[in-house]
């Protein structure tokens, strides 16, 4: 288990919620989002490896692998990276949406802070 | 047909919406008929597959498709599976067919609207269609997130549709921020629940859960309460619900409202149900906690608002309690109770926001102060109000009164502190409506409305159909308990049997059978009691509106509207949920 | 004591409840933390359903690549919800970025749009933050001729962020570059039975098209990324994926099957539907982040009214 890269997920994660719920500024709250998105790729790929494996391809397997062990399953996770790429997908368009709103919400409300922007309450 | 052709046409009921969602935009740059021409026949093929299968299913068996013909080998499956049981199927043929009927009604009542603006609110409007039945017949927990997902950015762009109104596009924010972060926790739980279970389709993560569930599966349950919560718009988690309902146009706040929130509630039943069968029992009793919080708070909050739609909108915060509440009970009554409410909660709530929405559009007015004496110009509008406000109010013969007095008369022996709470709510939840039709409808008013367009023909046609709904399952409750609620219920009675069915290929289900008595006196009583209480309660708030305000000002205040507070409330309740599963 | 221009440099960064947000969000981490250390370790064997994707990909579809097998061929049904998750998303920047459109009849939310505005414009003094916003919006507005490109203008004057393209060296170095990354991209593509497919090569495409807007000025892009031409690829793309995949319902029996014939592997044709599906891919991915990308830059300024303008 590869601890500096769960560690590096969690304190990511961390800071990213950390700048969503503190950050006034409208585009470093999209930002904080942008940090929670980049911690799951992290955690996502750190949970498929597999110690002294080799990448989940059948193309002429490096050294000391036979295409018997390819088989057998001494590779990483291919799920998990169908997993990772819909996460980079879903990131993808999710900041596109998030800054488009920003920019319209400047535009109406002439401000990029999250405190003034605050007509619907109560 | 035998069932393996009834079943491999099933993903073709996610596929007709999408089909119509992509030829919309096309369209609509021609004519605006021809996208509405294709958009309901889209919906209409979704709707006739899912009648088709329906026989089948209602009567017990379950329909599952291995999509692509990859099937299970050996108790592992890889594939995708789409599985038909009564209660997804319940949930799909009423997205598919009400979501027709707002679908007629947008292109009606928004009719005047440019030609790109209206090809793009058809394609968002049928994407999230087509991922509300996506999720409610699918068997697999990445997909039932991707699905999700589509729902949550189909959402964003319909939430911020009318720029010109400034509070569209800093609701769209909102909601943007909230639901990512939302989704966020269900990717994450997702990733911990393969990593940990080495499976993704429901009946394989079931079977390979370990009797003592270790810390990943406890935080993966309590991040997929946090996130499919958030959609749902339970309590610390609803924050983007009011200010969406009341930006959205009319037909939206409808679809997000009678629609939407069941995919979070229906995530929260297929994970607590079917994945964890109701482990540890914290996250029931968390689950009652949450919902009673949100039955009570949401009804108070509905009552001191003075825009319409922010004034429903806290009441789909209150009803969504409610059905959680039920949840929680987790017994035979209250589980049937659910999904009958669950349908009627899309009648009712649709009818509600459709007749706010026409408003809005109609006058230009959102705010109750200013509106008044809509009785005496339009009849339709308001038989349309009243049907649906009773309906709410649980009064005989509409149909929440079975409903509600399933849920209630399950709450009634064991469960004291959650009748209590139930019964408070519905009296907040009758007093709201009350003041709001009263207000709106039957207040004099002295000047005329300047700009007052009448209803066009889709806009009655959906007010009629929607007011037919809610009489007819109220007036024919046994048939709807034996043939719809009970089979639906079964699913999450006998998990054990549906999650196996969805990873054998095939499984059946016997409907859970529960009596209503329709004229039980202690629900007559109940029924009667809180809307003569009530009443008196709605009739005091208009004449004090002061100090109605003044009394609710603490809970008025706790909503902020700052995106950095309610996501605070999120993470708040996500921690607070990690805490208690983990922690127990 | 810091004179008044530095006490500006150095002002705090508003920030809203920093002691709340830190508990809530370490407590949130150490969740995390506390599920993630109590997976199964590395030296744990794959999951049975990995296995059979390794297994199963060259005999069933005949390719050397096993995520790709998994992506667009045992768990197409995923992919698909992807593709018009991209797709929502596209059509809602294209509906937040659009351009006011002539409406007949009387619009509701129009006047209560124009009631909300009022209230919420500020009617206290304009704030700098307001000045430096309004500043912004006129150098982005063009006013004034831009010129084509910096090489035009004399040293020392403030072209370079003006002028429509860049420098001959910037313009030569892409001219260089350009056929280098296209063939990339389309490599990724058609090589399906080596890691690639219609995702990254979609994103390659959109920097290609990128970098010579940025080069070349969007002159040279126009007629490239015409929105209407360009929506109109991507709901194709799209129609193709949906095609593709129900085909498989009468040829193979279920949705999503493999219904394309099988070519012998590590050739281009080997992958049958994987390959084909991740062609459709790439038209749609392509063409949707183009149009995401150029209506973010193409928003124009005419929903709110601006009381400057008016007055």
């Amino acid at each position: 288990m590869i601890y500096v890269n769960y560690a590096v997920a969690g304190v990511v994660f961390s800071l990213g919620v950390f700048t969503v719920l503190t950050r006034r500024n409208l585009v470093k709250i999209v930002m904080g989002l942008s940090l929670m998105e980049g911690s799951i790729y992290v955690l996502v790929i750190s949970t498929a490896y597999r110690r002294g494996s080799t990448a989940p391809v059948l193309l002429t397997p490096p050294h000391g692998f036979g295409e018997r062990a390819l088989a057998r399953g001494n590779v990483a996770d291919p799920v998990l990276q169908n997993i990772a790429l819909t996460a980079v997908i879903i990131g993808v368009a999710v900041t596109a949406v998030l800054l488009a709103a920003v920019v319209r919400v400047a535009q109406h409300y002439r401000t990029l802070d999250a405190d003034d922007v605050r007509e619907l309450r109560g | 047909m035998n069932d393996a052709d009834l079943s491999s046409l099933l993903p073709l009921a996610v596929v007709a919406p999408i089909v119509g969602a992509v030829a919309a935009p096309l369209l609509a740059r021609w004519s605006g008929r021809a996208a509405l021409a294709v958009s309901l026949l889209a919906l209409g093929c979704a709707s006739g597959v899912l009648v088709l299968v329906a026989p089948t299913v209602l009567g017990g068996t379950v329909l599952v498709e291995e999509v692509g013909g990859w099937r299970p080998v050996g108790g592992s499956q890889l594939g995708v599976t789409f599985a038909a049981d009564a209660l997804g199927l319940v949930f799909a043929l009423l997205c598919a067919v009400v979501g027709g009927l707002l679908l007629l009604f947008t292109f009606s009542d928004l009719a005047d609207l440019g030609r790109r603006e209206t090809g793009g609110y058809a394609c968002l409007f049928q994407l999230l269609l087509a991922a509300l039945i996506g999720s409610a017949l699918t068997a697999d927990l990445l997909n039932l997130f991707v699905w999700f997902e589509v729902a949550a950015l189909a959402s964003y762009g319909l939430t911020g549709f009318f720029l010109e109104r400034p509070y569209a596009v800093e609701a769209a924010f909102k909601i943007m921020v909230l639901t990512n972060m939302a989704a966020f926790y269900v990717f994450v739980a997702v990733a911990l629940v393969y990593a940990g279970q080495g499976a993704l389709n429901f009946g394989q993560v079931r079977a390979s859960m370990p009797h003592a569930l270790g810390s990943a599966d406890l935080v993966a349950l309590a991040l997929v309460v946090a996130g499919f919560g958030t959609k749902a718009g339970l309590v610390p988690f609803h924050g983007w619900l009011a200010d969406a309902h009341t930006a959205a146009p009319g037909p939206v706040s409808a679809l997000f409202s009678g629609l939407m929130v069941n995919l979070g509630l229906l995530g929260l039943l297929r994970v607590v149900f079917d994945l964890y069968d109701a482990r540890p029992g914290a996250v029931l009793v968390l689950l009652g906690v949450l919902g009673s919080l949100a039955a009570i708070g949401g009804a108070a909050l509905a009552l001191v608002q003075d825009d319409l739609k922010r004034l429903l909108a806290y009441d789909t915060v209150s009803q969504m309690g409610v059905l959680v509440i039920a949840l929680s009970v987790a017994s035979d009554e209250s589980l049937t109770g659910l999904v009958y409410h669950l349908v009627d909660h899309a009648l009712f709530k649709s009818l509600l926001f459709l007749c706010a929405g026409a408003i809005v559009h109609a006058t230009g007015m959102t705010k109750l102060s200013e509106m008044g004496g809509l009785a005496r110009h339009r009849r339709v509008l308001t038989i349309a109000f009243v049907v649906g406000a009773l309906s709410i109010a649980g009064v005989p013969p509409l149909n929440g009164y079975v409903s509600l007095g399933l849920i209630h008369e399950s709450t009634e022996h064991g469960h004291l502190a959650l009748f209590v709470v139930l019964t408070l709510a519905q009296v907040l939840t009758v007093a709201a409506l009350a003041r709001a039709t009263y207000l709106a409808f039957f207040r004099r008013r002295d000047d005329d409305y300047d700009r007052f367009e009448r209803p066009r023909v889709g806009m009655v046609v959906a007010f009629l159909s929607l007011s037919a709904g809610c009489v007819a399952f109220g007036v024919a409750p046994t048939w709807v308990l034996d043939h719809v609620a009970g089979p639906a219920a079964a699913s999450l009675t006998e998990s054990g049997a549906y999650a196996a069915a969805t990873l054998r290929g095939h499984g059946t289900l016997t409907a859970v059978h529960v009596p209503f008595p329709y004229l039980d006196p202690v629900r007559l009583l109940v029924s009667g009691g809180t809307v003569v209480v009530g009443l008196l309660l709605a009739w005091w708030a208009v004449r004090h509106e002061g100090r109605s305000a003044r009394a609710l000002r603490p809970l008025v205040a706790l909503h902020t509207g700052s995106v950095n507070d309610y996501a605070a409330f999120a993470v708040l309740g996500a921690v607070v949920a990690v805490v208690v599963l983990a922690a127990t | 004591m810091t004179r008044p221009d530095e006490r500006e440099l150095v002002s705090r960064e508003p920030v809203h409840r920093l002691w709340v947000g830190a508990v809530l969000a370490l407590g949130l981490g150490a969740g995390l933390l506390l599920a993630v250390l109590d997976l199964p370790d590395d030296t744990a064997p794959l999951p049975s359903i990995a296995r059979r994707a390794m297994v199963e990909a060259l005999p069933a579809f005949r390719t050397t690549e096993p995520v790709s097998a998994v992506v667009y061929g045992f768990r197409a049904m995923d992919t698909f919800g992807e593709t018009f998750l991209l797709l929502a998303a596209v059509v809602s920047v294209g509906l937040l970025s659009r351009t006011r459109e002539p409406r007949h009849g009387f619009i509701g939310e129009e006047k209560a749009g124009a009631e909300e505005q009022s209230r919420s414009d500020p009617q206290e003094q304009e704030t700098a933050q307001q000045r430096e916003a309004r500043a912004g919006e006129r150098v982005e507005a063009g006013e004034g001729d831009s010129p084509a490109t910096p090489d035009d203008e004399p040293v020392g004057t403030p072209a370079p962020e003006r002028a429509h393209a860049m420098t001959v060296v910037t313009r030569l170095a892409v001219r260089l570059a350009l056929p280098l990354l296209a063939v990339a991209g389309l490599y990724l593509v058609t090589q399906g039975y080596s890691p690639g497919g219609g995702f990254p090569a979609g994103a390659v495409v959109l920097g290609v098209v990128l970098l010579v807007h940025a080069a070349f000025g969007y002159p040279a892009v126009r007629p490239l990324v015409r929105p209407g031409r360009t929506e109109a690829v991507e709901l194709a793309g799209a129609m193709a994926i949906v095609l593709l995949l129900t085909l498989g319902l009468p040829l193979a029996g279920s949705f999503a099957a493999s219904w394309v014939p099988l070519a012998p592997e590590q050739s281009l044709r080997s992958g049958g539907l994987l390959q084909v599906f991740s062609l459709a891919e790439l038209v749609e991915v392509a063409s949707g982040l183009t149009l995401t990308v150029f209506a973010l830059m193409g928003m124009q300024h005419d929903w709110a009214a601006d009381p400057e303008d008016e007055s």
